[in-house]
């Protein structure tokens, strides 16, 4: 279907009495009364949705892994797993999968007992893109994309995330939000500033256990 | 003798006062116009610095003067800090034939709230106000810069189109009026009993059309322009200096350009006027103080008003405006000047 | 598809003698030698109907001619033209379209070095060949101003030959780029380079704009890299007579990264992320329309479940209303009404919380994959969607309210770069710019992909090609986007929660297809595939060698050829038109330079 766009002339009614302008200014007089909008950055703050993509995290084994992949892939790498410690199994899928794959640098020690355990795992975050493609490659759910967005440091060493800054960002989400539904985002009265002429109603959280990726 | 001494210390006073008006209301007319802007777009403006950001132009004004001064290389250093002076001077000096009010007495004396009441008032405003293109013209060509120099040429050419729309839409009224001093303008509208706009409003839109060519505000703000021409002849400028352009413009003129629309179409100091009914004032409570009270109110609501318009519309091209303002507004200006000369002995009744 | 069939092209063959037509399952293209090259496409655009320029550029193919493997695969398939030539390294094809008839072809012949220009039948070629000798060194013989269309003029080297390292040549130090940090320079965990490519010095710029505009009134103006009135890093010079605008040319490149480049090294999915990268504004877009061309490629197109195709149309669409409202808002702010930007951006950030709600990033969003959408929907997506569309027609009013018939408005607009449909085709323009000269060119209506054929939505035209005619194409695009979204809401409610959003290919097809897309291989082949931005036909062509990387990726960017109009509307115009003119054709410097 083809709809063509006319717009009628100006009639002299309308030239005279300046009615484009009135209609105008009646439109701005309106918002100029109605709430203000904004949030206050600084003083203020937005939750991030849990889906938000910004710096990464390793969760840690705290007994909620995705079984039985998780097994499979600590046996099949002979991996010793220690509680409170980083999931990772190197098995170097985020780095095959990342389109900047010089970002990561990932090695793997041998312990004395034979196995095997994750000893450097270091992110390049100036060269990050935060597509995800490395969180979707993880397959035993333990490189993460957490909510933290305020990103910027003095220098650039700052911006290198290493395994135990990977590890601690890991448990403040596992303690902070992983048990959150998937949700588009949580109510907060900073988002509600925004929407409220929009009077969005969610439905109410389904109360469940931990989100399956 | 005495009285010389008398008038030369209550001159002293009102220059003073005057003068504080002038550059601090100023000022903080900028934090007004940030605060109006942000509520039409939904924001609330200015909100860190004290209480809803109310010392926001202090603090402004104490970044731009703090600020490096910037002087462009082969620039022309007299004509550039000439221009400043050009800009301030003029715009400022319009106050002295501004009426605030009535005739009181303190004392004994017998004071006219204005600086000086000459009989060529409405002259002098014009006079000066021309002068402003010579700031703007040297601004624009001692900062030995390309868009500054286009800047300048616009908005040279704007004022030189509307100063003539604006003498002549401005005639309506003193032919009514049969006078030029501002104060005795005023006086004949009380007298008269009657607001000149109810009989000029065609005058009247041409005066706000020249008032917002003039001072460069929206929709005639081209010499701006930031999307074309970043911010037009002030590119060059730094610090304070480029602060007191807009200050002048944008602010004092602003104020003083409506004041004289006040004092020309809106009847001064006097209270409401309702054609065939005359003035109401429901400001009395006032006391003496209300007109004063009134003075102040019709020119917040016209710069109020310029403010709305300047927040809501888009802006003209350059040859567009000045077609408006050949092509339209001076011939509209001249009929009415013929209509008013036709009407005007019924109303001198 | 709507590809052109042989028999159409049938009677060439007797009046082209040597010419060759090949009818492919994602192609139809017609080789011809390079002599024969300009009376082809004359022919084709005046009889053929085949006016609309799409696209042209060249393939490198020094490695193809050293691997025997892939050459025998590419001309056992038919995508090279004349395989008996080993030795012309360049193989140079041409885009064509048929609005009428709807119908695409590819015209390829093979080359050395030089090609003659298709200058006189279409400016964009001249643009396109600009850029190909840019980018491979082509020399066009008979080109008006043969000069460097991204990197400047005293660049001594071809990017996009394949003999050229992806990495660059590392030739020059730059010890600003590195830090030091309390005297440690900053080695051992992430090394940063201390040798740099090539950077332009000043005298190099200056001679690119000599060699662009010879001075001919009293000014030259630039206008840009950085000038608020460019919408990114646009390099414009102005030859002004007073404020009139004598002659005009744009310098582009400022962004430019490669991008064509870089998508010779990564694998399918992950060239995703690029596409974010050009069309900054509108990326899911983008996206998209990468995702549509690598799965017609794979064939993959008829098992991508439901669910996904209307996420991702709805999706889509929602990022078409968040683009246009950037082009609303800074449209209006050029000319002078500051406030509509605010209010077009109180609604783009709600949409921008939608998009982040879903997908986790705000701009570059990468959330369509090859064979579905990376996640499902979370809880309530749906209903803020819902209560988005339901408020939006009522704003988006309220700004018209405003503009559309603010006489301040008609007078800015009307009248001013006006694009009659013949020099719509003649520059390769499509997109909103197209509609605005009355063709209704749409590739959602014109080759429908994802959920685009099962939605109902109208295409908006307008009737002069002014800038007004663009403004009212493009509000009317916002409504009509609403539409469809409402039309894809009401679907996917209807849709079990549990329904897949990820295709699952059947097992006899042999193709690996995993969310993250390590291992997906292409077969050998090529494919032109688009779809409809924003700003345009956004347009892939791929041409495969088999393996996980394409061989060569030709992005038919949008703005890139609505801009090349942009010269010829400035002539005789003034400054003030300059930012009209622009934003109403509103490019996105992305995409232009990639």
């Amino acid at each position: 279907m083809v709809k063509r766009m006319v717009m009628k002339p100006l009639t002299w009614i309308e030239r005279i009495l300046f009615i484009d302008f009135i209609r105008g200014l009646s439109v701005t007089i309106r918002h100029a009364f109605s709430k203000t909008i904004t949030t206050h950055y600084p003083y203020e703050k937005l939750t991030p949705p849990k889906r938000f993509r910004g710096f990464f995290g390793h969760k840690v084994v705290d007994g909620n892994e995705p079984q039985p992949a998780f097994d499979e892939w600590v046996e099949r790498f002979n991996i010793q797993v220690e509680y409170g410690r980083s999931r990772c199994v190197v098995c170097l899928l985020c780095k095959k999968a990342c389109p900047v794959p010089q970002l990561f640098e990932i090695e793997g020690r041998k312990l004395e007992n034979g196995k095997r355990v994750v000893s450097v795992f270091n992110m390049n975050l100036m060269l990050c893109t935060f597509c995800g493609f490395c969180v979707d490659a993880c397959p035993v759910d333990c490189l993460f994309q957490s909510d933290i967005h305020e990103t910027a440091s003095y220098t650039r060493r700052d911006s290198i995330l290493d395994l135990e800054t990977l590890e601690k960002i890991g448990r403040d989400w596992q303690m902070r939000r992983e048990h959150e539904p998937d949700r588009i985002w949580i109510d907060d009265d900073q988002r509600e500033k925004l929407w409220y002429e929009n009077s969005v109603r969610l439905p109410e959280p389904k109360v469940k256990g931990r989100h399956e990726w | 003798m005495e009285s010389v001494w008398v008038d030369l210390l209550v001159a002293v006073i009102k220059i003073l006062v005057i003068l504080g008006i002038a550059l601090g209301l100023g000022a903080y007319l900028t934090w007004v116009e940030r605060k109006v802007a942000a509520h039409i777009q939904r924001r609330p403006g200015p909100m860190v610095v004290g209480w809803h950001g109310l010392l926001q132009p202090i603090a402004d004004g104490l970044k731009l003067i703090t600020k490096e001064d910037l002087f462009p290389r082969y620039g022309n250093r007299f004509l550039y800090n000439l221009a400043l002076v050009m800009a301030l001077v003029p715009a400022t000096l319009v106050f002295a034939v501004i009426p605030f009010g009535p005739e009181f007495e303190v004392f004994g004396y017998r004071v006219k709230p204005i600086l000086t009441d000459v009989n060529v008032g409405i002259l002098l405003v014009f006079g000066l106000g021309s002068l402003a293109v010579y700031a703007i013209a040297l601004a624009g060509w001692a900062s030995n810069s390309k868009y500054p120099l286009i800047g300048s040429m616009r908005k040279a050419g704007i004022i030189i189109s509307y100063e003539v729309a604006i003498t002549f839409a401005v005639m309506g009224p003193l032919i009514l009026a049969g006078t030029l001093s501002t104060y005795q303008i005023v006086q004949n509208q009380i007298e008269q009993n009657l607001w000149y706009i109810w009989v000029q409003p065609v005058a009247f839109v041409v005066y706000m059309f020249s008032l917002l060519a003039e001072t460069g505000r929206v929709p005639f703000d081209i010499q701006e322009a930031e999307a074309e021409l970043v911010t037009g002849f002030t590119v060059e400028y730094g610090g304070m200096k480029f602060g007191l352009f807009p200050l002048v413009e944008w602010y004092i003129e602003v104020l003083t350009l409506s004041a004289i629309a006040v004092v020309l179409f809106l009847g001064g100091w006097s209270p409401l006027n309702i054609p065939f009914v005359g003035f109401v004032d429901p400001l009395f409570f006032l006391g003496p103080l209300s007109p004063y009270a009134w003075f102040l109110l019709k020119v917040t609501a016209l710069f109020l008003f310029i403010l709305w318009l300047h927040w809501t519309l888009p802006r003209y091209r350059i040859d567009q405006i000045t077609e408006i303002a050949w092509k339209i507004m001076l011939p509209l200006a001249l009929l009415n000047i013929v209509i008013t000369s036709l009407i005007a002995p019924f109303i001198w009744d | 598809m709507p590809w052109a069939k042989e028999k159409d092209l049938s009677d060439l063959k007797e009046r082209f003698p040597g010419i060759d037509i090949k009818e492919l399952e994602n192609s139809t293209s017609v080789h011809v030698p390079k002599d024969k090259l300009i009376d082809l496409l004359k022919v084709l655009k005046e009889e053929k109907g085949f006016r609309l320029f799409l696209d042209h550029s060249v393939v490198d193919l020094k490695d193809v001619l050293e691997k025997e493997k892939d050459w025998r695969n590419l001309s056992q398939k038919g995508l090279i033209a004349f395989p008996e030539d080993r030795v012309s390294r360049f193989q140079a094809f041409y885009i064509l379209y048929n609005v009428d008839e709807r119908k695409k072809v590819i015209v390829k012949t093979r080359t050395d070095g030089t090609l003659p220009t298709v200058e006189r039948l279409w400016f964009a070629g001249k643009w396109a060949e600009r850029e190909c000798y840019d980018m491979f060194g082509i020399r066009y013989e008979g080109h008006e101003n043969l000069v460097r269309a991204f990197l400047w003029e005293t660049y001594p080297y071809f990017p996009l030959r394949k003999d050229f390292p992806l990495e660059g040549i590392p030739e020059q130090e730059l010890p600003s780029l590195n830090e030091v940090l309390f005297g440690d320079p900053l080695e051992g965990t992430m090394n940063y380079e201390r040798r740099h490519t090539l950077v332009p010095t000043l005298e190099d710029l200056e001679i690119t704009e000599k060699k662009r505009l010879k001075k001919k009134a009293q000014i030259v103006l630039n206008w840009g890299p950085l000038h608020p009135g460019t919408h990114g890093t646009m390099w414009f010079l102005f030859d002004l007579e007073g404020e009139r605008i004598v002659q005009c040319d744009v310098i582009l490149g400022q962004l430019h990264r490669g991008v064509e480049k870089l998508a010779e090294h990564e694998m399918y999915n992950q060239f995703l992320v690029y596409t974010d990268r050009m069309d900054y504004i509108s990326a899911l877009c983008s996206n998209q329309a990468w995702v549509v061309a690598v799965e017609r490629m794979l064939g993959i197109e008829d098992v991508i479940p439901e669910k996904a195709r209307y996420i991702r149309t709805m999706m889509s669409e929602l990022q078409r209303i968040n683009s246009h409202l950037l082009w609303l808002g800074t449209y209006a702010l050029d000319l002078g009404a500051l406030t509509i930007f605010l209010y077009a951006f109180k609604e783009r950030e709600k949409i921008m919380d939608i998009l982040e709600g879903i997908t986790g990033a705000r701009l570059t969003i990468s959330y369509p994959r090859v064979g579905g959408v990376r996640m499902d929907l979370p809880e309530g997506a749906l209903e803020v969607i819902k209560a988005f569309i339901k408020r939006f027609p009522k704003e988006l009013s309220d700004w018209e309210r405003i503009l559309t018939r603010n006489r301040i408005w008609l007078r800015r607009n009307k009248e001013v770069g006006v694009i009659t449909p013949e020099e719509a085709y003649y520059y390769g323009v499509t997109g909103p710019v197209i509609r605005g000269s009355g063709i209704p060119y749409d590739i959602r209506k014109f080759e429908p992909y994802d959920a685009y054929p099962e939605v109902e939505f109208d295409v908006p035209v307008g009737e002069t090609g002014d800038c007004y005619d663009r403004y009212l194409v493009r509000i009317e695009e916002m409504r009509q986007s609403v539409r469809i979204i409402e039309q894809c809401v009401e679907k996917l409610e209807k849709l079990p929660k549990d329904a897949p959003f990820f295709a699952e290919i059947p097992k006899d097809r042999k193709i690996k297809l995993t969310i993250d897309g390590i291992g997906l291989k292409a077969p050998v082949g090529e494919i032109y595939s688009s779809g409809e931005n924003p700003r345009g036909e956004l347009g892939f062509y791929i041409l495969s060698t088999g393996g996980t990387k394409p061989y060569r990726v030709k992005i038919r960017p949008p703005s890139f050829y609505n801009l090349c109009i942009y010269p010829r509307l400035m002539k005789d115009r003034v400054i003030a038109d300059a930012v009209t003119v622009l934003a109403s054709i509103d490019p996105v410097v992305g995409e232009t330079d990639r």
